[in-house]
């Protein structure tokens, strides 16, 4: 306990400034939380054309492709808000010299820099993906089953954690290159395939997916709310999960070793 | 006139290089270039599974989002951000000392860009095109030329109905994010969520006049050889007229902005 609430008293501090910082741009916070209903309501209509021809694609209705897309918003919003702003700012402490100073803090460095700055522009997208979520659960006909949450719980912070060892993962990369700012769209574009239900996809791009692991984001924590979730997966996704964060730091750890600071 | 045309080519050459050098960013194109060939594989699932949706195969599909990510690549509508940019930061004074109009180097950076990814682009489209089987773009040699004006016309389209977008800026700081939503709501008309043969005949219907078809669907849907003559001519006449309308709005809109953008500055 006392070695731990350090770490939570400097989050607290610098995530207040964040949001303190970003709360001085009112209409654009208002602004983008209209932007977030209106891609929302864009990405449900939009999926909606598939479903004139058929009403299952794979095995999934509409009310259940929401489900997933929910979810999608709500994983893609969190990484906006607490990823992006970090793995976009890794670049610029390589390049200009800030690492060497963080490095320096009586603080662990791996902390300062994944968790850092927080970003609010978002902050509307993970509440209204619930909402969308909740939507689909509503329309799909079998509602919200207390049983299913403990279960969703448990894959929704795994995939919040698989994230996590994939941004610390681009972090150690970006130290090793010195600032390659195409990183972040890796993170985009890993996230953006999580868009729709790996089954969506034929063979093999299926196979690829769940090994990737892209399915443990959405499709996964999706099928625990549905209820028809393969239950070995209850083990097989924290395993995934930790293994990923333990190899993320391992890598991480590494690059620093490498590093030989901005201004050798 | 003339020395517009000399400056272009020179900011055709230093904006290429630029492009060559921030690779990143066309990387960051490519990705989200990613995005419809999602929307294809979804497609190709519907189509084995329920049979061809409207009678199009999964040959037509890959044919056409090969074709709408080329059209993605290729369009003008990028230079939004740029605009906005500067607006933001005051660099758009320093546009404003250049001798040639800020439109102008807007577009030769936004040229320079496009040739990039064209470069990059264009060998994979033709690799595919050869070695996929199912792509088929069937084109004699005047169809040829059709498709390549329509791609022209694609890209004056979507370069001149964003840059009205982006003058908007001279009265709120929220142009770019009324861009996304006119671009949003028009995705749908445009041919870029779904081809629009797949769409409720109500928004095939609409989509005929509105601007935003001109942009990806007219071009790729005579690329893939789905519309005959008399649909190719009204596709060319819709994109001309909307072409001429945020022409006059863009030039009305300069016109006021800058008075109060020097109302802003001095």
């Amino acid at each position: 306990m006392s070695r731990r609430s350090p770490y939570l008293r400097i989050l607290g501090i610098c995530w207040r400034a964040s949001i303190s910082s970003e709360m001085e741009y009112r209409l654009n916070f208002l602004s983008s939380a209209a932007v977030s209903i209106f891609w929302m309501v864009w990405a449900a209509v939009g999926v909606s054309v598939y479903f004139r021809f058929t009403g299952q694609v794979a095995g999934w209705s509409y009310p259940e492709l929401l489900v997933v897309i929910g979810l999608f918003f709500t994983v893609n919003g969190l990484r906006q808000a607490i990823f992006e702003p970090n793995l976009e700012r890794i670049g610029e402490y390589v390049r200009r010299g800030t690492l060497d100073m963080l490095l320096t803090k009586p603080v662990d460095a791996q902390l300062l820099v994944s968790f850092r700055y927080l970003g609010i522009g978002n902050v509307m997208d993970p509440l209204l993906g619930l909402v969308v979520t909740g939507v689909g659960l509503a329309l799909s006909g079998r509602g919200l089953s207390v049983g299913a949450l403990p279960p969703f719980a448990l894959l929704f912070a795994a995939a919040i954690a698989l994230l996590y060892a994939l941004t610390l993962a681009l972090m150690a990369l970006a130290v090793v290159l010195v600032g390659a700012e195409e990183l972040g769209s890796v993170s985009f574009a890993v996230v953006e395939l999580a868009r729709f239900p790996v089954q969506l996809y034929r063979n093999p791009v299926q196979s690829v997916l769940t090994v990737l692991p892209i399915a443990f984001l959405t499709t996964f924590p999706a099928q625990a709310l549905l209820g028809r979730l393969n239950p070995v997966l209850l083990l097989v996704a924290p395993a995934v999960a930790a293994g990923s964060v333990a190899l993320a730091t391992l890598t991480w750890r590494r690059s620093l070793r490498s590093y030989s600071g901005a201004s050798a | 006139m003339n020395d517009t045309l000399t400056a272009y080519s020179g900011l055709l050459r230093s904006s290429t290089q630029v492009a060559l050098t921030y690779r990143g960013r066309i990387v960051l194109w490519f990705v989200s270039g990613l995005f419809p060939l999602l929307l294809m594989a979804v497609w190709l699932t519907v189509s084995a599974e329920s049979g061809p949706p409207a009678g199009w195969t999964s040959a037509d599909f890959i044919s056409y989002y090969a074709a709408a990510a080329l059209l993605w690549n290729l369009s003008g509508q990028h230079v939004v951000w740029e605009w906005d940019a500067d607006m933001r930061s005051g660099d758009l004074s320093v546009r404003l000392l250049r001798p040639i109009h800020p439109f102008h180097q807007y577009t030769a950076s936004d040229l320079g860009h496009r040739a990039v990814s064209l470069m990059m682009l264009l060998p994979v489209l033709v690799l595919a095109a050869l070695l996929v089987p199912g792509i088929n773009y069937p084109l004699g040699v005047f169809d040829a030329v059709a498709v390549l004006a329509a791609v022209v016309l694609a890209y004056l389209v979507s370069l001149v109905m964003a840059s009205t977008f982006a003058i908007v800026g001279f009265w709120s700081t929220q142009a770019a994010n009324l861009w996304m939503l006119w671009w949003g709501i028009g995705s749908f008309a445009s041919g870029w969520v779904a081809p629009l043969d797949l769409m409720p005949p109500w928004l095939r219907n609409a989509a005929l006049v509105l601007p935003f078809r001109a942009t990806i669907g007219f071009p790729v849907e005579l690329m893939i050889g789905h519309l005959d003559i008399r649909a190719t001519l009204v596709g060319f006449a819709v994109g001309l007229a909307w072409l001429a309308v945020f022409s006059g709005l863009y030039v009305c809109l300069w016109r006021r902005g800058l008075r109060r953008y020097q109302a802003v500055a001095g």
